[in-house]
């Protein structure tokens, strides 16, 4: 075997390679994947049929039926309504807090990047377990809130007991645990500006208010976006925190979608129903994370080419 | 340096000390409470002055809780530790399966290789509770309901897509140039991969594989609905302080604060490669 | 070993002696009083070994799914007896009640053959039954050779077993000719009043006997840093079934009507509404502030922590709140409730937590053999008076002197109020499928109606038209 041979040998076996091993590696993880996409399947064949577990013998395809009687079910047009509430709400307080702390923190001092270390604690508080904090805190026998706020001379605040206050109560606990994730990803941003321009500005005397407007949020917003929608997808999707604190209710103030879906499926058993509300949701979420995706490369695409 | 004015940095002191007390009071107020019995948190009005007791966390560690009725055993270190196992593990196999196919996606643009991590992304923004109900269903067929293997691999749905899109950023941010130099010398591609690209992406994966670990470690619902009693993690043991003979506050609260020391430890330890994780790679300082 | 203290123990059971002789001739052999409890309970499972096999099915192994409560700290205290008997293993898993449910649906409803049996309360056989997750235990508990003798289901309270059982036709009476036991009562729980004597005396109170009564004293009692009346009131079918539902059948009143095997909503005559109006002004004026989170935890802690006055709901939820560290314990007392001032008695809405059987169970009779140890009147009894095991569904366990002395003297009136109120008690509502639809929807409607955001006539309207189209929809109404 001359030299050149074995070379091109090599070559060939190189050239197979490369074409098959980006699939070879890629694959494990999609089979793992593909296991999920199974049941997903499934639940769009269930949204698909009448079928409460309690009444077997009634079950069969109704087709759209699940989705047609939303139309006239005021319960999914409240769930709808509830759900984009509460995501809008959540990402627009959480957004202007994240904003306003990563300014105040926008300097690398000691003090500064020890407190958004410990900003981050909530954001380690698994929300199942934050919405039993907040419970705690907020009893009206005990609760160290309700006690400051009769204090203050406010001795009827119902937090989660009324309908009045209690998207304003599971909003706070949203807001207390996510918060932390806006600032983090907002100050990542600040701190990665490039100096020039606000130097520029700075010896042309602009007002650091016009200096805001003008450079730096311009230069944030594909932060802000990447922060909103991710935010948003997972809002959108709310349901330890709200499970945990109200169970949806009082009355039908708080029934966002996993909520609702969940409790069809394990009190009411009905799974036509359940699954239906799911894919709705699901169809809003696709619809977020394709935005999201497309965004996200964008500013990948970005951060590359000024690297 | 520009100027500041002495008022504005009392506004900026004063509003930083009540983001301050905003975010850190809780904690702080939670684990007071975990340091009380049941019946000075009842009392009221609520004080800061109490007699400390650890006869929470010693119920808790030992598993033999004091209540109003009966003496209770609740297997609250066995939460803890089917936290530990299913997080770490879910993360391990999610960095076996995603960092391979993280790279594959940031070196090789492959026919579909865009919609197949579209694909694997989308999944992170599904409604979880939409694949978890029909999945019961096949989990009792083929044997993975109530295992740690069927629990590890539902957990990929939130640690998988996380990692691979994290730490495919952090490839791409790589330049390809030293890995074709260190493949012409005459080096498999496995250990181009091993020697050069892995340790290169490094920080990227540590970022990856923490926020997995944090998410895998919050969630709640995955191993309530597929797993039997003996393998919950510490979001559903801490449920087990109310009990139809009372509510045990100070043990929720030390069970609370139990089960959140793990993840921030963690996050104290390793918060520049959490920064990252949480910026989702997206940011380069 | 214990030759004589067996000898003397088999003596008391076949009563041949009385309990007190026992005890002294037990301390006479230097038996502790605590250590005979444990030997009599002993003697009582050989006693149970003479005359049934029990061993029939040793050396299986048996999985249950189990709720966090004290009947199960008392079977599982006593579990030893039954392993010993039976030379079976049993293992169990207990998960907290906020979960128990779900759990139990995820189990039953993926067909998962790792339980063979569990807690529930009648309310859930109304699914699982239809749904074909759980067995008739008709056809074990007729069963001679599958039986023991001493078994006597018919000593079960009458109202508590009829409760059980369902022939599955939405609407059917419980207890019925043709009704499959789906599940065998464990113990149960009347809603009645349960009141801080203290208070009452503090603010000369008496003890309310009808609607208007109550309404009054909670008013009477409300203060700064006491509510007069807890009752539970978060977003689900539990904040219905207990004082509620109680009060409300009292006057006679449904939740459905049944017409030519076809349902339709009850809930929105006069009588009803003007029943709903007392109680939603009676929680507007003298409730939890928080009522509308408020389940058993909450009104039970209150309760004990002195931060209410009085409970209208479940009997052993004040039991419990007069014990253990509570701040309240031992100021506690009990009462019988009848709403309706013309009611000749109480007619209290019952909860039973009971067993059933998994359709998927791999080994029925030897789980029954578990079964009908677990609900027998030996366990019953040792649970009953060793244990919180209250209260029981046994008549035996009722008539036993030991037991009733116990609670007389730490309970004050609770005896006498679960006396006045046993013959009416049982399950007020009607069995059908969407029980759980329906008693959630009753209680957002109640959460709105104490909000103020619907008046109470437009608000019964609104949801008696929901429940017919709901029972349309489900091919029901």
């Amino acid at each position: 075997m001359t030299m050149t041979a074995a070379v091109q040998q090599k070559r060939r076996r190189f050239k197979i390679g490369k074409r098959t091993l980006p699939y070879l590696l890629s694959l494990p993880a999609l089979l793992v994947c593909i296991g999920i996409l199974i049941p997903f399947f499934t639940a769009v064949f269930y949204s698909l049929q009448r079928y409460r577990l309690s009444q077997p013998w009634a079950r069969q395809m109704n087709w759209g039926e699940n989705y047609l009687n939303f139309i006239t079910d005021s319960g999914f047009w409240n769930t709808l309504n509830v759900s984009l509430l509460y995501a809008g709400l959540t990402v627009v307080l959480q957004l202007l807090l994240g904003l306003g702390i990563a300014l105040l923190l926008q300097k690398r001092t000691k003090v500064n990047n020890f407190i958004s270390i410990m900003l981050l604690m909530p954001l380690m508080t698994a929300p199942a377990l934050a919405a039993l904090m907040w419970k705690l805190m907020t009893n009206p026998g005990f609760g160290i809130l309700s006690y400051l706020l009769t204090l203050v001379g406010v001795d009827d605040f119902r937090w989660a007991a009324s309908s009045d206050t209690a998207l304003f109560t599971v909003i706070l606990v949203d807001t207390w645990v996510y918060t932390p994730f806006i600032m983090i990803l907002l100050l990542a941003g600040l701190r990665s500006l490039p100096k020039q321009p606000f130097e520029a500005a700075a010896l042309d005397n602009v007002p650091r208010l016009q200096q805001f407007w003008r450079i730096t949020l311009p230069m944030l917003t594909p932060y802000i976006l990447t922060a909103t929608l991710f935010r948003l997808l997972e809002s959108i999707q709310q349901f330890d925190i709200i499970y945990a604190m109200t169970q949806g209710g009082p009355g039908d103030t708080l029934t966002v979608f996993q909520v609702e879906a969940y409790l069809n499926f394990f009190q009411s058993t009905n799974v036509g129903r359940s699954a239906a509300l799911l894919m709705i949701l699901w169809a809003i979420t696709f619809f977020i994370s394709n935005i999201f995706i497309k965004n996200w490369l964008r500013l990948r695409e970005r951060a590359r080419g000024e690297a | 340096m520009e100027h500041t004015s002495t008022l504005e940095k009392v506004l900026r002191a004063s509003a930083l000390t009540a983001v301050v007390i905003f975010f850190m009071f809780p904690i702080f107020w939670i684990i007071l409470m975990s340091f009380q019995t049941n019946e000075t948190i009842l009392r009221v009005p609520p004080s800061m002055i109490f007699e400390p007791t650890l006869s929470n966390y010693r119920g808790i560690i030992t598993g033999q809780l004091e209540t109003n009725a009966a003496t209770l055993e609740i297997n609250f270190m066995r939460n803890l530790w089917n936290s530990v196992f299913l997080s770490v593990s879910s993360v391990a196999v999610a960095l076996a399966l995603g960092v391979p196919a993280a790279y594959a996606f940031a070196r090789h643009k492959f026919r579909g290789s865009e919609d197949i991590a579209f694909t694997l992304l989308s999944f992170r923004f599904a409604p979880p509770l939409l694949v978890l109900l029909p999945l019961t269903l096949y989990f009792q067929q083929i044997g993975l309901a109530d295992t740690y293997f069927g629990l590890v691999w539902v957990y990929q749905l939130i640690c998988l897509p996380l990692i691979l899109w994290i730490v495919r950023g952090y490839f791409e941010d790589i330049s390809p140039d030293i890995e074709y130099a260190y493949r012409i010398a005459g080096h498999s591609w496995f250990a181009t991969f091993r020697k050069i690209a892995l340790p290169l992406a490094g920080p990227g994966i540590a970022a990856a594989g923490l926020l997995a670990f944090i998410f895998a470690w919050n969630n709640f619902i995955f191993a309530l609905v597929l797993a039997s009693a003996d393998k919950q993690p510490v979001t559903v043991g801490a449920l087990a302080f109310i009990t139809a003979s009372g509510i045990q506050y100070g043990q929720i609260a030390a069970g609370i604060v139990l089960s959140v020391a793990p993840t921030l430890a963690l996050a104290l330890y390793a918060q520049r490669y959490l920064v990252e994780g949480l910026s989702l790679g997206a940011v380069k300082g | 070993m214990y030759e004589k203290e067996k000898d003397l123990i088999d003596a008391f059971l076949r009563k041949q002696m009385g309990r007190r002789d026992l005890i002294r001739g037990l301390a006479a052999l230097g038996v502790t009083a605590s250590s005979a409890s444990v030997l009599l309970n002993m003697g009582a499972t050989r006693a149970l070994a003479a005359d049934f096999d029990w061993k029939a099915h040793s050396g299986k192994s048996l999985k249950l799914l189990l709720n966090k409560h004290p009947y199960t700290d008392a079977m599982i205290a006593n579990l030893d007896n039954f392993k010993e008997l039976s030379g079976m293993n049993i293992e169990y898993d207990v998960f907290p009640e906020d979960v128990y449910f779900d759990k139990v649906t995820a189990a039953l409803s993926s067909g998962s053959s790792e339980y063979d049996a569990f807690m529930t309360g009648a309310y859930m056989t109304w699914t699982y039954g239809p749904a074909g997750w759980i067995e008739d235990l008709n056809e074990w508990i007729g069963d001679a050779s599958k039986t023991n003798p001493g078994y006597n289901w018919d000593d079960m309270l009458d109202g508590v077993r009829a409760s059980c059982a369902w022939n599955g036709q939405p609407g059917g009476e419980l207890g019925s000719a043709d009704a499959k036991q789906w599940c065998i009562p464990w113990g149960y729980e009347q809603n009645n009043l349960a009141y801080n004597a203290d208070m009452l005396n503090a603010a000369g109170v008496a003890v309310p006997t009808n609607m208007g009564e109550l309404v009054e004293a909670a008013a009477a009692l409300t203060g700064d840093s006491v509510y007069g009346i807890g009752v539970r009131g978060s977003r689900s079918w539990a904040t219905i079934h207990p004082g509620f539902l109680s009060g409300y059948a009292n006057f006679g009143e449904k939740d459905l009507n049944l017409n030519d095997g076809k349902l339709s909503a009850a809930m929105n005559t006069d009588v009803s509404k003007a029943f709903h109006s007392q109680w939603v002004s009676m929680i507007q004026n003298s409730g939890a502030k928080d009522w509308a989170t408020h389940t058993w935890y909450q009104v039970g802690t209150d309760l004990g922590a002195g931060k209410s006055a009085m409970i209208y709901d479940a009997d052993i939820l004040g039991y419990f709140m007069n014990g253990g560290d509570n701040a309240m314990a031992g100021k506690l007392a009990y009462a019988p409730f009848a709403a309706n001032p013309e009611a000749s008695a109480p007619t209290p809405n019952i909860w039973i937590w009971s067993l059933a059987m998994s359709k998927y169970s791999k080994d029925k009779d030897a789980t029954w053999n578990f079964l009908q140890w677990a609900s027998g009147p030996e366990h019953g009894l040792f649970g009953a008076t060793q244990m919180d095991f209250v209260n029981p569904v046994r008549k035996s366990v009722w008539a036993d002197e030991m037991f009733r002395k116990r609670l007389s003297d730490s309970y004050p009136g609770y005896v006498e109020m679960h006396d006045v109120s046993a013959p009416g008690a049982k399950i007020h509502f009607t069995a059908q499928p969407l029980f759980f639809d329906l008693t959630t929807e009753w209680a957002a409607t109640l959460q709105k109606m104490v909000a103020n955001e619907v008046p109470v006539d437009e608000g019964l309207d609104q949801l008696a038209e929901s429940v017919d189209r709901q029972l349309k929809e489900a091919g029901l109404g």
